[in-house]
């Protein structure tokens, strides 16, 4: 067991007994913190690793979500059934834009995407006959009573899962060719990688954990809103992902806890928290380009094709 | 790592530990014991940030002057205020934080309905009583639950009467911009249903509330045949001031050809630094009483809130002042902080605030009324010079409080 | 036909504004290779600087237009050297991601920052000529047409510029390689700070000439920045003469299509989806925009 192992057991001890000693706020705060992580560290592996930076994660969320909901709504399918279906969907329509996306690179693929999000959001809002645009599409919970310990317990679980899984995908031969292909393309190509197969596989992947994500929000929240695809929530996501490490899963995961958290505990100060949240950004790309994660814990939270790669250099 | 780095590194730890400080710890008793109260609403994008931050003022108003006099059950009362952004999330999250962080007695506030709808779902299950200012989607009484309770009207209770005064007044084809949210749509739809009852020609357009450029929609309605007699808009935000502009600089409306009816954001003075002379002969759904039929209070709280804020309070903000007084009453009533108490003596409350005596309904046909303060007071008002404040403008409707019965320009 | 011609009339008339808006982002792109995420905010900060300049300062509208624009002119060379500057060292690994991190953390930034310093209600300064021109079935206000021919002289300033002057070629020969200019001895690293001063500049006069068009607030940016994004996909980025042809182009197609929606109930809220929907078919068409250079990444 490897000193990286042993910080990420800490952290997930400490986040299963939180609710043993914290409030039920913050046992909320928890709840929605995993949203986001999950988002986070999926567009880590997309963005960071992969180097697709789509600006479509948070509409992914939004079609698990949407999709499940309005399953169960109209057909009376059961709510378990309306997941898979959400996050099927989810992959379906990420290999769709994993593939269109194969001849766009950096700033034409983030326009792309985002064209594609403000598109999505707007058919959510117009179309309100089926998803009640902006009223918002309310979803029953999965949880009776008063407590949110279940949709706590059951968010951590989604993440760790999520996170365990991304890891075992990197550690096979495809982390090395996602990297090769996000460092050189024509490269990665010539070595005799299938880049077409791989760039489109990542964004299944992730496209179905955002999807998973966004099928876990929909009935902690109790109602869903095209306003979960707007751009600052996508800069949200690529706010977390940054500070918390973008080229570390596990990182992306903490940094969107933090900052969810940190957006929590500050709230007394209201408006200026979103100006210290853009200030961040830009001094943590600025002077920590790996997240503050990487920096207090350089060695530790690496993954381990990058670590390979320093101890060649 | 190079020496910018460590210092940054050493920041972030500062941070850090900070935060491990003061973090999510049970929150500390109260020594002087105020009662806590809790009061949500938007005060960043995407939520309607102008309509929030003058609730707040009036709220803040208020609440020291609930202090000054000595508070309530011999307590003080603390208000905290959280900003829900118009999303539904945030709502939602900040309920949960007032209740089992600040223990508040009692929610109060909100202007956005989607917001709302979260929000008392996390009264109704902790059981904390929660007062809406400007919410007006019908559903949210709809629901029965027994915390919630409505100062602002509810959309059926006011479009309906628009409605049916705007087809008494013979207009014939109306075209209706409706934002898209739960108080345009659903105030379109009680108004569509008026208009197809009484035979009045009309079609909903749907408004996205960030757009800008309103003039190839408003184009097309101006050419479309027949041409609208009247534009009636079911939108809250600024965007109001965009299509009033815009309309009147094509020449479509306010015009004798096409009239032009707005709701409350066009009470607010910036309509005059916008619109200028287009807002002239505007009509507006103003939810608040004549000035000649003002109380005490009422002329006391313009006065005060024009000296603090230096801006004339508008029918929100007197929603809003009189969301906490019917709330403090409801304590003081209760004689406790207890929830259900509240709730109970909320029930059978006669308070007396701004905006006239409130009580709330206990019907529950129609579903909407259930909770509801019914007695809201509204009227239909037009602006006839520049620089107009609402209460100088001339009334139109209830036919009781009407200072005149043509509508400007004259067909 | 009157119907149509008033709304391409309209459409060409916006899209000229959106050009001007488009023009500073695309001159920021070919030189630094940077997409300007937080464009709308500069042209946010554009607007408030004339209409504190023309209200407290007491100047003639068209003067709050210069000092706007000078004043985002000095904010733009502040913040490249400051934040963008370590970009062209071998500090910054990914220089795409890095540049599209930052310029979106300026938005989050300012925006929330403009909250807090402007207050949350409208403001709008006076028209520049009140009243409309009306030619038969044509409606244009004169504040959409003054704005609109003051586009046209900018951007002809501009290009003029960058044709005809020392300083203009030198930017123009940083653009199109940085190594070749640096031979015959330009400094690409002051024609990065220039550019990124100017591009700010631009978006600046354009918010400070829409300002009496629309009303301030301080979100203002966010729905024409989307719009400059997709007209320099159009235009092909990098190219000024690109952004205006894909402006006007922007404006029309979202007039008609508002204009023609067949459903026109719905045809409003999508307005934006038109042009979204044209920046995704051209991307799909010609990956690198309509007029585009292939996109060299910045190494």
């Amino acid at each position: 067991m490897t000193r990286s192992h042993a910080v990420q057991a800490v952290l997930l001890i400490a986040a299963l007994a939180l609710p043993a000693w914290a409030g039920p706020y913050w046992v909320h705060v928890g709840a929605i913190a995993w949203y986001y992580a999950l988002l986070a560290s999926s567009w880590a592996l997309l963005a960071g690793y992969a180097g697709q930076f789509s600006f479509a994660h948070v509409a992914f969320a939004a079609l698990g979500g949407y999709a499940s909901a309005l399953l169960s709504l109209h057909f009376g399918i059961p709510p378990g059934i309306g997941v898979v279906a959400g996050i099927v969907l989810a992959m379906v329509a990420g290999a769709l834009i994993g593939w269109l996306v194969l001849r766009l690179t950096g700033p034409y693929l983030a326009l792309f995407t985002l064209a594609l999000s403000e598109i999505f959001r707007l058919m959510l809002v117009a179309e309100q006959q089926l998803t009640r645009g902006s009223l918002g599409l309310q979803v029953p919970g999965w949880f009776g009573g008063e407590s949110d310990r279940p949709y706590y317990y059951f968010g951590l679980s989604l993440l760790v899962a999520a996170l365990l899984l991304m890891a075992g995908l990197l550690r096979t031969r495809v982390g090395l060719f996602l990297r090769a292909i996000r460092d050189d393309e024509g490269a990665a190509r010539a070595a005799g990688v299938n880049t077409t197969l791989y760039k489109i596989l990542v964004f299944v992947v992730t496209s179905g954990l955002a999807g998973l994500a966004g099928t876990y929000y929909g009935p902690f929240v109790g109602i869903l809103t095209p306003s979960m695809v707007i751009l600052p929530e996508m800069g949200l996501v690529i706010a977390m992902a940054v500070i918390g490490g973008i080229e570390s899963l596990p990182g992306a995961a903490v940094g969107a806890v933090i900052v969810y958290g940190l957006s929590e505990l500050t709230r007394e100060y209201g408006q200026w928290r979103f100006v210290l949240l853009g200030l961040a950004l830009i001094l943590v790309q600025r002077f920590a380009q790996n997240g503050i994660f990487a920096v207090l814990e350089r060695p530790l939270l690496r993954p381990p094709a990058v670590e390979a790669e320093r101890g060649r250099g | 790592m190079d020496k910018g780095r460590r210092d940054f590194v050493r920041g972030a730890g500062l941070v850090g530990l900070g935060v491990a400080a003061s973090g999510p710890f049970p929150s500390r008793a109260w020594a002087a014991e105020p009662i806590p109260l809790g009061w949500v609403g938007p005060l960043s994008p995407p939520g309607n940030y102008s309509g929030g931050q003058e609730m707040k003022w009036a709220v803040q108003l208020k609440a020291d002057e609930i202090n000054k006099a000595g508070g309530i059950l011999d307590r003080p009362i603390e208000v905290f205020y959280e900003d829900t952004k118009g999303q539904p999330a945030e709502g939602s999250a900040a309920a949960v934080r007032l209740i089992t962080q600040n223990h508040v007695a009692a929610l109060f506030g909100e202007f956005h309905s989607s917001v709302a709808l979260a929000e008392i779902d996390v009264a109704h299950k902790y059981g904390v009583p929660w007062i809406g200012t400007d919410v007006w989607a019908d559903q949210i009484t709809a629901l029965h639950y027994p915390e919630v309770f409505r100062v602002s009207p509810a959309n059926s209770l006011i479009y309906l009467k628009v409605a049916n005064w705007i087809a008494d007044r013979g207009f014939k084809h109306v075209a209706i911009l409706a934002e898209n949210s739960d108080f345009g749509q659903g105030g379109a739809k009680v108004v569509a249903d008026i208009y197809k009852q009484r035979g009045v020609d009309h079609n909903v357009v749907t408004v996205e509330l960030n757009q800008q450029d309103f003039t190839p929609a408003l184009l097309r309605l101006m050419n479309a045949s027949p041409r609208p007699d009247l534009l009636e808009m079911v939108v809250a935000g600024q965007a109001q001031y965009q299509i009033v502009k815009q309309a009147c600089q094509l020449g479509f409306a306010p015009t004798a050809k096409t009239a032009m009816i707005g709701s409350s954001g066009l009470l607010q003075k910036e309509v005059w630094e916008v619109d200028g002379e287009c807002a002239k002969n505007l009509l507006v759904v103003d939810v608040a009483m004549p000035k000649a039929h003002w109380n005490d209070q009422a002329r006391a709280f313009v006065e005060n809130f024009q000296k603090r804020y230096g801006r004339a309070p508008t029918g929100v903000a007197m929603e809003a002042y009189d969301t906490l007084g019917v709330l403090a009453a409801g304590i003081a009533k209760a004689g406790s902080t207890d929830g259900k108490a509240i709730i109970k003596a909320l029930e059978s409350i006669h308070y007396t605030g701004v905006h006239g005596s409130y009580s709330f309904s206990d019907k529950t046909d129609p579903p909407w009324a259930y909770h509801q303060f019914m007695d809201v007071p509204f009227m239909v008002i037009q602006y006839t010079e520049m620089n107009q404040t609402p209460e100088a403008a001339a009334i139109l409707f209830p036919k009781d409080w009407a200072t005149t019965d043509k509508i400007l320009p004259e067909k | 036909m009157d119907y149509f011609a008033l709304l391409a009339i309209n459409g060409l008339v916006i899209g000229l504004i959106y050009a001007l808006m488009a023009a500073g982002l695309t001159l920021i792109f070919s030189v630094l290779k940077v997409v300007n995420f937080g464009h709308g905010t500069l042209y946010m900060l554009g607007g408030y600087a004339s209409y504190y300049a023309i209200t407290y300062l007491g100047v003639p509208p068209p003067a709050g237009v210069v000092l706007a624009m000078v004043a985002l002119f000095a904010f733009g060379v502040v913040f490249e050297r400051l934040v963008l500057h370590p970009m062209y060292t071998n500090k910054v690994e990914r220089k795409d991601e890095y540049a599209i991190i930052v310029t979106f953390g300026l938005t989050v930034l300012l925006l929330n920052l403009g909250i807090v310093v402007f207050g949350p209600f409208s403001k709008s300064p006076p028209p520049f000529l009140a009243g409309a021109l009306i030619a038969g079935p044509l409606i244009i206000t004169y504040d959409r047409l003054i704005a609109a021919i003051a586009a046209i002289v900018l951007l002809s300033a501009l290009s003029w510029f960058l044709a005809r002057t020392s300083l203009g070629q030198a930017l123009d020969a940083v653009s199109q390689s940085r190594e070749s200019a640096a031979v015959i001895g330009i400094n690409p690293r002051r024609m990065y700070t220039v550019a990124f001063g100017l591009g700010s500049a631009l978006a600046a006069g354009a918010g400070a000439l829409i300002a009496p068009i629309f009303a301030l607030s301080p979100n203002m940016g966010e729905l024409p920045a989307v719009q400059a994004f997709i007209i320099i996909v159009l235009g092909g980025m990098g190219s000024v003469g690109g952004s205006i042809v894909g402006g006007i182009l922007l404006g029309v197609v979202e007039g008609l299509g508002v204009g023609f929606f067949p459903d026109p109930n719905r045809a409003l809220a999508y307005t934006e989806a038109f042009g979204a929907l044209l920046l995704v078919f051209t991307l799909l068409v010609r990956p690198t925009g309509l007029f585009g250079r292939p996109h060299a990444r910045l190494e």
